[in-house]
């Protein structure tokens, strides 16, 4: 008997002794465990998209138990009244299902499609930080394109999602793509006919759909974002000039434990926030917009947001059509600058981006510093300029609803966006470019002179002046102020910033406790502990 | 390269003994941490145990993790017992999704706030540095690695038996065609079979028989049932008519004002279609030319057709002209009369071609 | 083929139901409504091909109709000219519009016009309920034309489920899906379902306002006029959304505002406090 109790305490250690004996992991797996992260929050966006994109393929699944990607024409006989009878394809009947005749299904519909409209907002988000701070540059391009790349095959799959149910408005955008496909010189119709499996619609269409939906497009994406965080994980983290960092080195915490635990927490926050929006905010309610058919619309027939610049672009298309006046005579119709060749160009321009900065400024070098935006003004001024023009077209993809919410007249609305277009992005460029150059004024000006205390003396001559506190020891200038050299980071602008009113004040929406009893780390002397809280604002001096 | 770091440590130190039993466990953490070139250069616990602090933290941290499990209880009492079934204006039911989101939102948001809380304030603070190598390139390796390349180019001999390269490429190149063809050919669609571009359903007819125009339901028109200034959406009255099977015959009949109808037939003269309407009716094709959306918002006013996905404008009155937005051909006009028995028919097939534009429409 | 016949036999079967749900007295009402319907349909049609012969002849009016005549000569004649025969430029001819369209524009505050605009914006009325079934009746002795049947209960009996597909294929162009609205051209718009009354959508659709198509009893008969706004009124007008919030239901524009607005503003705030200092 007493040969069979063993050491309890003792089996984790032997068993992981057992897996190193046979995969010698102990040290690459302490590497990993060791890994350092620069820590910012701007650095957490990316994690939105990663996050919602877990929840995506989590609820995808559970939808694909009930949905019928089938065209075949059946008549409803589910539990939504308003639609008992009414003659429709199988893909809808079942999407209503899902929606009605599966316990929760419907908070899985709506938690899906908003975590859709996250994972492309976050990339979008995500991507504006990695270009104006100039995280894409050498030797970081590849990650650039594949993210860029990301965008479109979200677009795709967000598109494809959108179309299945085979409800009225994704038919409608169906249809619309189809006259996309159409409009494509040359091999327009054979495109289209491919693509439908013959005449619009067809009967096959939402089954293709599918499989790129739930296949193809999310084993593309799985493939992207993998090599996309291997790479950052190769490559190390990018991160913000400042005390001790270089751009040799990483200064952040470990990956483990905290983190680690960060980002874990932050998962649970991002899967959070959507089952909040996929319980309370109702999204996409084709119960309302009935079957597809062919001779039924809506008003305020829109793509989701993503797709709304393209429908921006296409509303603002003057209907220039061009006629080539051989053997029978060839149309390109107007649909196709804005939705096919306007695409292309912003594929090529986004990806090619890195390279062309680089090429203009002649940078071989490799960037792990990050760069304020201020910085480099021209970066920004054309940054702002994308996104002038990415807003100009998403407000036009929706200003048929701003036209009647707000009682602007239609035509109005399309030629203010059409002006805008092209007014909008060189004036966004211009006061982007000036604001920069404004703000680095700014900084140099403090460097050198000092931060504004707000006290103001009166010189012996009657003149005011107001004081500044110098940022640097006098360094034998006559007037005592001494030149410090910008760094590439934040300067100090306020003076409690500089530690002239207490140490910054801990806490993020209100102050917290006290710092600790006693340091630990040497290096470090005792604080002095604070009596009480004391709340932000208080201008006192508390020395 | 660059070889500059911060590291307050020795660049030349010899390794630790880690089996030395004096070392502390943060020891060897910290000489493993140093082998991976990174050095732990501020380690400061935010809270010491046993202090009041720790406990208060403590205690939060338990409260978001209590918080969660009431809330994935409440999650699942509700998804059991609550009644889920939807039926519009009966009153509780429609609040189950939102009952589900909000609990599974707040057990998640509990549990996320409750481990970054842990993490982020009942662990030690650090920073650690950690060595990039950028730029530390190893140029032995590369050498080696190179001449290895070649070296298996060499072995391969493709440039001194370069027959063997051709008959490669032309052997594999097929293959790849061969890999490629089922789905290519299996997708390709002939897009002109029957003339499928340019007719519709309402030139299906077989020796001459008048298509009628009918309702969705299926009933055919007479003049009287359409009101002056109404409108009716109007189908070929055929097998599967009225179905997404014809989705381009789908035609707006209108009833316009004598005056109006007066002005559309000149129009309709001065571009040979003086026979199109028939009194004060004229029909008109109702996918868009430009996107192939119903443009179906008549205002019978204006006598403007309004497309709701672009906004193109036509003016039914100059042949559905468009006069405003991205469209630029007219909707196709559908040449109709009224039949022995009073119904209307459509005198043959839309004479220009229907729904959105493409290359080789003539 | 056989789904072409299921859906023929749903759609017989829907036509077919309906009289076979309704008591036999309604039916014979229906009947004598819709009889009732095409007789004063048969007369507005004369009267708007023989204009002004009545009108002309000034006959004599009735008590409800000569209370309204007053109204009409206070508020009205301004715009309409003596006996509702229209002023160039200000104000259309009344003749043959009918006691539904006076009823639409006049319990609905549309008339009297504030201003003059692309279009009549629905305002508190200016009219009591009796007022305006007094100028009603004077409109339509003057000239005859389309007239809501009486009494409150017209939706009664309604399907929704025949309403919802008359509803996505003759209305939901213009006042969107929700029956929330939308915009016309040039400043014009379809305007929100909501504060309209059964009454009201019933005379619009006989009436044809401003830039509306007329949908006369021949077009959708009265039940299926009863359909539709059973539809509107029991489906879509009460808070009906059994995913939450409804956003307005202006589709995805809103939804993609929502993203941005709660989604991202709230991680933003998540992941500062997450990497703040503490």
């Amino acid at each position: 008997m007493k040969r069979r109790k063993f050491d309890l305490a003792a089996t984790p250690g032997k068993a992981a002794v057992g897996v190193d004996d046979r995969f010698q992991v102990a040290t690459p797996l302490r590497k990993l465990l060791n890994k350092v992260f620069p820590d910012h929050w701007s650095f957490l966006l990316g994690e939105i998209a990663l996050f919602s994109f877990v929840v995506l393929l989590l609820t995808g699944v559970f939808l694909t138990f009930f949905f019928e990607p089938a065209m075949t024409e059946v008549v409803y006989d589910g539990s939504y009244a308003p639609l008992q009878g009414t003659p429709m394809s199988a893909a809808y009947a079942s999407s209503l299902d899902l929606s009605f005749d599966v316990r929760g299904g419907l908070v899985m519909r709506q938690m899906h499609h908003w975590s859709a409209l996250l994972f492309m907002a976050a990339i979008v988000v995500h991507m504006l930080r990695v270009f104006f701070t100039g995280a894409f540059r050498k030797p970081r391009e590849t990650n650039w394109i594949i993210g860029s790349l990301l965008f479109w095959v979200g677009f795709l799959a967000g598109f494809t999602g959108y179309s299945l149910p085979d409800d009225g408005l994704s038919g409608t955008g169906l249809r619309i793509a189809s006259a996309i496909m159409l409009s494509i010189p040359v091999i327009g119709s054979w495109v289209t006919s491919s693509v439908f499996g013959g005449e619009f619609p067809g009967t096959i269409i939402i089954s293709r759909f599918f499989i790129a939906h739930v296949l193809l497009i999310p084993g593309l994406l799985v493939a992207l974002i993998s090599v996309h965080l291997g790479l950052v994980f190769k490559q190390k983290h990018t991160q913000w000039p400042g005390p001790g960092r270089t751009n040799g080195n990483v200064v952040g915490e470990r990956m483990f434990p905290r983190y680690a635990l960060k980002q874990g927490g932050f998962f649970m926050v991002v899967f959070g926030v959507i089952a909040l929006l996929g319980g309370l905010f109702q999204i996409n309610p084709i119960w309302l917009f009935g079957p597809y058919e062919a001779w039924v619309v809506s008003a305020a027939s829109q793509p989701d947001w993503y797709v709304m610049f393209l429908d921006g672009s296409t509303r603002l298309m003057p209907a220039w059509q061009i006629n080539i006046p051989i053997g029978d005579g060839y149309v390109i119709p107007p649909l196709f600058w804005p939705t096919v060749v306007l695409p292309g160009i912003l594929v090529g321009l986004s990806t090619m981006y890195p390279f062309l900065e680089a090429r203009h400024l002649k940078d071989r070098k490799s960037h792990n510093l990050l760069q304020r935006p201020r910085d480099v003004p021209a970066r920004t001024a054309v940054g702002a300029m994308a996104v002038a023009f990415y807003v100009v077209l998403t407000l036009s993809g929706a200003n048929d609803v701003i036209a009647d919410k707000f009682q602007i007249s239609l035509n109005a609305m399309t030629w203010a966006g059409r002006i805008g277009l092209l007014v909008v992005p060189p004036l966004a460029y211009y006061v982007t470019y000036r604001l920069c150059l404004g703000l680095q004024q700014h900084d140099r000006e403090v460097l050198a002179h000092g931060v504004e205390t707000g006290i103001i003396r009166r010189l012996p001559d009657g003149r005011f002046v107001e004081v500044h506190q110098p940022l640097s020891a006098s360094n034998g200038h006559a007037d005592g102020h001494g030149q410090l050299e910008y760094v590439g980071w934040v300067v100090p602008k306020k003076m409690n910033r500089l530690g002239a009113l207490g140490p910054a004040i801990r806490g993020f929406f209100y102050p917290i406790e006290k710092p600790v009893e006693a340091p630990v780390s040497p290096g470090h002397p005792p604080v002095e502990a604070r009596p009480e809280r004391e709340e932000i604002g208080s201008g006192e001096s508390r020395r | 390269m660059s070889t500059h770091t911060e590291h307050q440590a020795p660049q030349g130190r010899e390794p630790l003994d880690v089996n030395d039993p004096t070392l502390t466990r943060f020891d060897i953490v910290r000489e493993g941490a140093r082998r991976d070139d990174i050095e732990i250069v501020h380690y400061e616990p935010q809270v010491l145990p046993g202090t009041k602090a720790e406990r208060r933290l403590t205690r939060v941290v338990a409260g978001f993790f209590l918080i969660t499990g009431l809330a994935a209880t409440a999650f699942l009492a509700i998804y059991i017992w609550w009644p889920w079934q939807y039926e519009p204006g009966r009153g509780g039911d429609k609040f189950y999704t939102p009952l589900l989101g909000a609990t599974l939102g707040v057990a998640l948001l509990a549990v996320g706030f409750g481990i970054l809380t842990w993490g982020k304030k009942l662990l030690p603070k650090e920073v650690s540095i950690q060595d990039r190598h950028e730029g530390v390139v190893d140029a032995e390796g590369r050498t080696i690695t190179g001449q290895t390349m070649l070296y298996l180019a060499d072995e391969l001999g493709v440039k001194r038996r370069p027959l063997l390269g051709i008959s490669l490429l032309a052997g594999l190149a097929p293959v790849a065609a061969v890999a490629a063809a089922p789905l290519v050919g299996g997708l390709i669609s002939q897009p002109h079979k029957n003339n499928q571009m340019f007719t519709t359903g309402f030139g299906a007819a077989e020796g001459g028989e008048r298509i009628r125009l009918v309702r969705e339901d299926g009933r055919p028109i007479r003049p009287a049932d359409v009101s002056a200034g109404g409108q009716i959406t109007v189908f070929p009255g055929i097998e599967e008519g009225v179905s997404n099977k014809h989705a381009d015959s789908p035609t707006l009949l209108i009833h316009l004002r004598s005056s109006d109808a007066e002005q559309s037939r000149r129009a309709n003269e001065r571009i040979g279609h003086g026979d199109y309407m028939w009194g004060d009716y004229a029909a008109f094709s109702k996918i868009c030319t430009h996107a192939g959306c119903p443009a179906s918002l008549y205002e019978q006013q204006t006598n403007r057709l309004l497309c709701p996905c672009h906004q193109s404008q036509f003016l039914i009155t100059d042949n559905a002209r468009p006069v405003f937005g991205p469209a630029s051909r007219r909707l196709p006009q559908l040449p109709i009369e009224v039949d022995s028995e009073g119904f209307f028919v459509a005198k043959s097939d839309y004479t220009e071609t229907v729904g959105p534009d493409f290359w080789e429409r003539p | 083929m056989t789904s072409d016949n299921d859906r023929r036999r749903g759609l017989l079967a829907r036509l077919r139901g309906r009289p076979a749900v309704r008591s036999r007295g309604r039916r014979r009402l229906g009947a004598a409504v819709r009889l009732i319907a095409a007789l004063m349909l048969a007369g507005g049609a004369y009267t708007v091909f023989a204009p002004g012969a009545q009108a002309q002849d000034n006959p004599p009016l009735t008590g409800a109709a000569a209370e309204g005549k007053a109204l009409f000569d206070v508020s009205c004649v301004t715009c309409h000219g003596r006996n509702a025969q229209g002023v160039e430029g200000r104000g259309p001819s009344l003749i043959g519009v009918g006691a539904a369209s006076v009823e639409f524009q006049v319990s609905s505050g549309r008339m009297p016009l504030a201003r003059q605009e692309a279009q009549a914006h629905r305002k508190p009325p200016v009219f009591t309920d009796e007022q305006t079934r007094q100028l009603a009746e004077y409109i339509q002795e003057l000239g005859g034309g389309p007239v809501v049947p009486e009494g409150d209960a017209i939706r009664d009996g309604g399907n929704v489920a025949a309403g919802g597909e008359l509803f996505r294929v003759n209305c939901v162009q213009c006042h969107g899906f929700g029956a929330g609205g939308g915009a016309l051209s040039s400043g014009k718009f379809a305007p929100s379902l909501h504060p309209a009354t059964d009454r009201q959508i019933y005379a619009a659709m006989l009436s044809g306002p401003q830039n509306m198509p007329v949908f006369g009893d021949n077009q959708i008969t009265p039940e299926q006029k009863a359909d539709i706004i059973a539809y509107i009124q029991e489906t879509l007008k009460h808070d009906q959304d059994p995913g939450g919030f409804n956003l307005g239901r202006y589709g995805p524009s809103t939804e993609g505002l929502a993203i941005f607005l709660v989604g991202i503003v709230a991680l933003v705030f998540a992941s500062l406090w997450i990497a703040g200092k503490s």
